[in-house]
């Protein structure tokens, strides 16, 4: 590891036939790790722009390049790495250190370690983990330190090995993404390739390799998906379809979607029996990115109990009884107790929120007790602002890219709010009232709560809570956003049909003494319009105009949202009493969610990438043709027709016999080395038949206009230009095709 | 006690003859010739060339193939004064260069011109001389003059030397030393007649020998204007530096290879060649027919190849144009 030093005193700059100076491959080779580098901590990064932290890690990145280049200059590689592992020991330990607590599952250090570390690599994102601030910041360090030490070293292959490490771990846990990741590779691959050209001083023809390889790479992963794709997607809970509003809220356990336009499914899911209508929560989740939800922390064994509300509750007993497989345990918030075959195994996770471990089945039955929190208003008025430490670390928390509009605004609604509870209120109205209820929404690029807020004037309920929550955290309201169904259809005494279109996102805000409680932004009367569309007109191809908006009704008689009713005057539970509406047509065919448009991402995102990799394979390509000689072979071939600009006498007299002389090889032979043209044309002439091209007369003209030119101190204009005329002449008489005359 | 000719080795005052002129005075003398000497025109044509080049010929071969008639005819074909020199082993140099002799009646050394002193000059069998008189002969190529006591005698012009010596009797020949064989612009091989070549040649053997009905076809002022022509015929760079690289080679792949002074023969050959075909420029044509004659007994090889090998490879591999 010590042979390094000098190893660039050894490296031949050669000047000669197109090679370069192994100065510009050691470039490329350093820019190729440079992008690897960024490819990996654009992924980090993303994940501090979700829960802060971007600035530091930046520093710390840049910071790390700094100390490598001092380093690389006076400590041994040996010492290095083992400075390099120092510090990602030290790293981590401020992890478990700042983590510790929290993940209960574990017990000794190096156990939580190790199981931390294999649940991410088995595809945990980065952004479930609770400190993943800290854990990104105890990650960056190490590789980026290391390989670009070793790139300074000249050790390129050596110093992709932990970048490369660090990228692909990323891409286990299922946050790099495809374009990212395939980046990622070419730059490693391209640091290995310039950086032993650059040690064996190769020329651009062996650059055309690098290409090669880098095309050969593209195509692979294009046909063959060899690099690992984005977060993988988990099977949808409830057996649901993308592209309905339940899929995309349901997406995968512990995530939920934002998505554009959607669907609703008017398949039955489950039928419970409640004593009271109530929303059944199906998910919790606490971090939001900008584009959707994330359920921090990781799921502990259900133990049969679960913590109570801090203050007073009253409790509800629900029976629910799947009607097609369930990915999910709906039930009232908050559940205490679960009993049943199919949640025997279930967990929960550290909101609270119980989640099976395989899909129910259609007829499996669970009782579920809850405790459903309802205090009155004035209780809530006065509940005051001193929040739990673990509340507010968790459920405060904003992407780093939240504008300063976004809280201008939210500011602005909530100008008149005094306590935390009117807080909620003032923008639970504020949302209702002003904006229109739509399934039909395209979906924004940037965040998507601050796209609503500032730029849309309608969505669906995922847009209105997700809006609420993040509306409360900028005021510093804890709030959260979970997902389930609306009370359902009831079709008999406290016995409801819960539908696929049901599905449902809102809003609970925690309030000390209290826990938490639920909020109901999305206005009412016009989800129930859409609902019962879906309801009775099934069909697929009727969808256009009305079938779009079917989610959850948010105005629904078992409304979870006591507060609203309470300070609201708006048309709370009673106004739809959609039970009759939705009688006629309980079970429409099952597999009718209309897909609209799925379309919204694909023009987006995919073209994009198709233009990077394009780019790379078209530059590969060419790099593949150059090498074979195509490239300069049509040239020949097309410059014997075509004699082109004309230039110096004499040069366009030598031209037009290098064109005649290339019709002569490719018919005859080419001329040998050592044999003058003259003595090639005659050679020609003696071994060809006598009325053939060798024996032209004119052929002796370009000739000696060749001589002239060359050898006998030049030829004028007059005689230049016949010259090229009569190699014209020959040239297209002999074209194949076309040119006969 | 010079004859106080010009001091120039050419007599400038002639005017150049045209160029076309010298093609033309060029196949006079081959045809000529090629009434006495059967077949081997390109052996006459490069004696002709070298005449044109100011060059000296070397003929070796075997005895009897015509090596003295082929230079008598040359001789006879120009209109100028013939010398012959037979060298035996007790020729002495003095028998070359002339001699200083009292004079009774002037009281005084008088130069005695030896049969050096011709235009064109036989010099019959010079490897059976010693080296000495070989010396003799070789200065006066090289110099043009002869010096005796102290005095220098300018030889005619033009001059050239045509020597030949047997190929055959190595034990009673002085070998030439390479750096005198370097004089000579070229060495020619006559080789047997074929068979009908020999024919033709009995044919004429019987009655008079055809040299003794030899007319001349041009005088000796002719011939030096054509000199003066050849010597103004261009030499591009293109030329020049294929002549340089074929040079090169040999001198990398044989023990001796092609000093400067063969590199400007071979220019000066390619020259002539030019002339002969009434071209005013040369090309690289001209250097590659003259190369086989004019290079290789410059040459001294080491192993089992042999100098001409060494020319035909390097006229093989080496690019006519510089890359």
């Amino acid at each position: 590891m010590s042979t390094d030093t000098g190893r660039s005193a050894k490296t031949i700059e050669l000047g000669v036939d197109g090679s370069v100076g192994s100065r510009t491959f050691r470039t490329l080779a350093l820019g190729s790790i440079v992008v690897l580098t960024a490819s990996y901590v654009s992924v980090l990064r993303e994940v501090t722009r979700v829960v802060g932290g971007t600035e530091l890690l930046l520093a710390l990145v840049g910071a790390m390049f700094v100390l490598a280049t001092i380093v690389a200059r006076v400590v041994r590689p040996r010492t290095a790495t083992a400075l390099a592992i120092v510090a990602a020991v030290a790293g981590f330990a401020y992890y478990l250190e700042a983590a510790g607590t929290d993940i209960g599952v574990v017990s000794s250090v190096a156990d939580e370690m190790v199981a931390d570390t294999l649940t991410l690599a088995t595809g945990l994102p980065l952004l479930q983990m609770i400190e993943a601030g800290v854990w990104t910041l105890a990650f960056a360090p190490a590789p980026v330190f290391l390989s670009w030490y070793l790139a300074l070293r000249g050790r390129y292959a050596l110093a992709v090995v932990p970048g490369t490490l660090a990228l692909y771990f990323l891409v286990l846990t299922g946050d790099a993404e495809t374009i990212v990741t395939l980046l990622g590779t070419l730059a490693a691959i391209g640091a290995v390739g310039f950086g032993e050209l650059a040690r064996r001083g190769g020329s651009v023809g062996q650059a055309d390799l690098v290409a090669i390889c880098f095309a050969i790479i593209v195509a692979l992963s294009l046909s063959v998906t060899f690099v690992p794709g984005g977060p993988a997607t988990p099977a949808t809970a409830g057996g649901t379809d993308d592209g309905t509003l339940e899929g995309a809220i349901d997406a995968a356990p512990e995530r939920s979607g934002i998505a554009g336009s959607v669907d609703l499914s008017p398949e039955t899911r489950f039928i419970g029996t409640s004593e009271q209508p109530t929303y059944w929560r199906t998910g919790v989740y606490d971090r939001y990115t900008g584009s959707e939800w994330l359920r921090s922390g990781q799921e502990s064994e259900f133990d049969g109990r679960l913590t109570p509300p801090p203050g007073e509750y009253e409790t509800v007993e629900q029976t629910v009884r799947a009607e097609s497989p369930l990915g999910t345990i709906p039930a009232a918030a908050q559940p205490l107790s679960l009993e049943g075959d199919p949640i025997e195994d279930a967990t929960v996770s550290s909101h609270g929120q119980p989640h099976p471990e395989s899909t129910i089945h259609d007829g499996g039955e669970y009782t579920v007790q809850s405790a459903v929190v309802d205090p009155p208003s004035d209780e809530l008025e006065t509940a005051g602002t001193d929040y739990p430490e673990e509340i507010e670390a968790h459920y405060l928390q904003q992407p780093e890219s939240t504008s300063s509009a976004f809280e201008r605004r939210t500011a602005e609604i909530t100008a008149d709010a005094e306590t935390p509870y009117e807080t909620a209120i003032t923008v639970e109205q504020y949302l209702r009232e002003s904006y229109e209820y739509s399934l039909e929404v395209d979906q924004p690029d940037g965040d998507v709560a601050e796209a609503f807020l500032l730029e849309m004037d309608e969505g669906y309920c995922v847009y209105f809570g997700t809006t609420m929550v993040q509306m409360l955290r900028s005021e510093d309201v804890p709030a959260r956003y979970v997902t389930g169904y609306t009370s359902g259809e009831e079709i008999d005494d406290d016995t409801y049909v819960v539908r696929g279109l049901d599905a449902h996102a809102w809003v609970e805000v925690y309030f000390p003494g209290h826990g938490w409680v639920p909020f109901e932004p999305t206005p009412p009367g016009d989800r129930d319009d859409v609902h019962q569309d879906a309801i009775e007109e099934p069909d697929p191809d009727a969808f256009e105009p009305d079938d779009e908006p079917d989610e959850p009704t948010e105005d629904e008689p078992g409304a979870p949202e006591h507060v609203q009713n309470d300070s609201a005057d708006d048309a709370g539970d009673d106004d739809v009493p959609e039970s009759e509406e939705t009688e006629p047509e309980p079970e429409p065919p099952a597999d009718t969610d209309f897909d609209t448009e799925p379309d919204d991402e694909f023009p987006i995102s995919i073209p994009r990438e198709t233009v990077a990799l394009g780019a790379l394979f078209g530059l590969g390509l060419a790099a593949a043709i150059r090498r074979s000689g195509a490239t300069g072979r049509a040239r020949r071939r097309v410059g014997i027709y075509w004699h082109g600009r004309r230039s110096e006498p004499d040069q366009d007299v030598e031209r037009a016999y290098r064109r005649l002389e290339s019709l002569l090889a490719r018919q005859y032979r080419p001329r040998r080395r050592g044999e003058s043209p003259r003595r090639y044309l005659t050679a020609l002439a003696d071994s060809a038949p006598e009325d053939s091209l060798p024996h032209d007369p004119r052929l002796e003209s370009v000739l000696e206009g060749y001589e002239r030119a060359v050898y006998g101190g030049g030829v004028d204009r007059e005689t230049a230009e016949k010259v090229i005329e009569r190699v014209d002449e020959l040239t297209r008489e002999r074209l194949p095709v076309v040119g006969r005359r | 006690m010079s004859d106080a000719d010009p001091p120039t080795l050419t007599d400038v005052t002639e005017t150049p003859l045209p160029l076309s002129a010298v093609a033309d005075l060029a196949e006079r003398i081959e045809t000529n010739v090629a009434d006495v000497i059967v077949g081997n025109e390109a052996v006459v044509g490069h004696i002709v060339t070298a005449l044109l080049a100011r060059g000296h010929v070397l003929l070796e071969d075997v005895p009897g193939v015509g090596k003295t008639m082929l230079a008598r005819s040359i001789a006879r074909s120009v209109d100028c004064r013939f010398r012959r020199i037979q060298f035996t082993p007790d020729l002495l140099p003095t028998d070359v260069t002339g001699v200083n002799v009292f004079n009774e009646k002037s009281r005084e050394f008088e130069f005695q011109p030896g049969p050096v002193f011709g235009n064109i000059v036989l010099g019959d069998e010079i490897n059976r001389a010693p080296p000495k008189t070989q010396s003799a002969l070789l200065e006066a190529m090289e110099e043009r003059q002869v010096t005796a006591d102290g005095d220098s005698h300018n030889l005619p012009d033009p001059f050239t030397v045509i020597a030949t010596q047997n190929a055959v009797e190595p034990t009673r020949t002085y070998e030439l030393p390479l750096a005198e064989f370097d004089r000579f612009m070229k060495k020619l091989e006559l080789g047997y007649p074929d068979p009908d070549a020999e024919a033709v040649l009995l044919g004429r053997a019987v009655g008079t020998h055809p040299i003794e009905s030899l007319e001349s076809v041009t005088d000796r002022e002719t011939l030096v204007r054509a000199r003066e022509t050849v010597a103004t015929i261009r030499v591009e760079k293109p030329v020049r530096s294929y002549i340089t690289r074929l040079a090169g080679y040999t001198r990398e792949h044989a023990e001796i290879g092609v000093s400067p002074r063969g590199s400007i023969a071979l220019l000066r050959a390619a020259q002539a060649r030019a002339g002969l075909d009434g071209r005013e420029y040369v090309i690289p044509d001209d250097v590659q027919t003259e190369a086989p004659v004019v290079l290789p007994h410059r040459i001294r090889t080491t192993g089992r190849e042999d100098a001409k090998t060494v020319v035909s490879d390097a006229l093989e591999r080496i690019a006519v144009e510089p890359s």
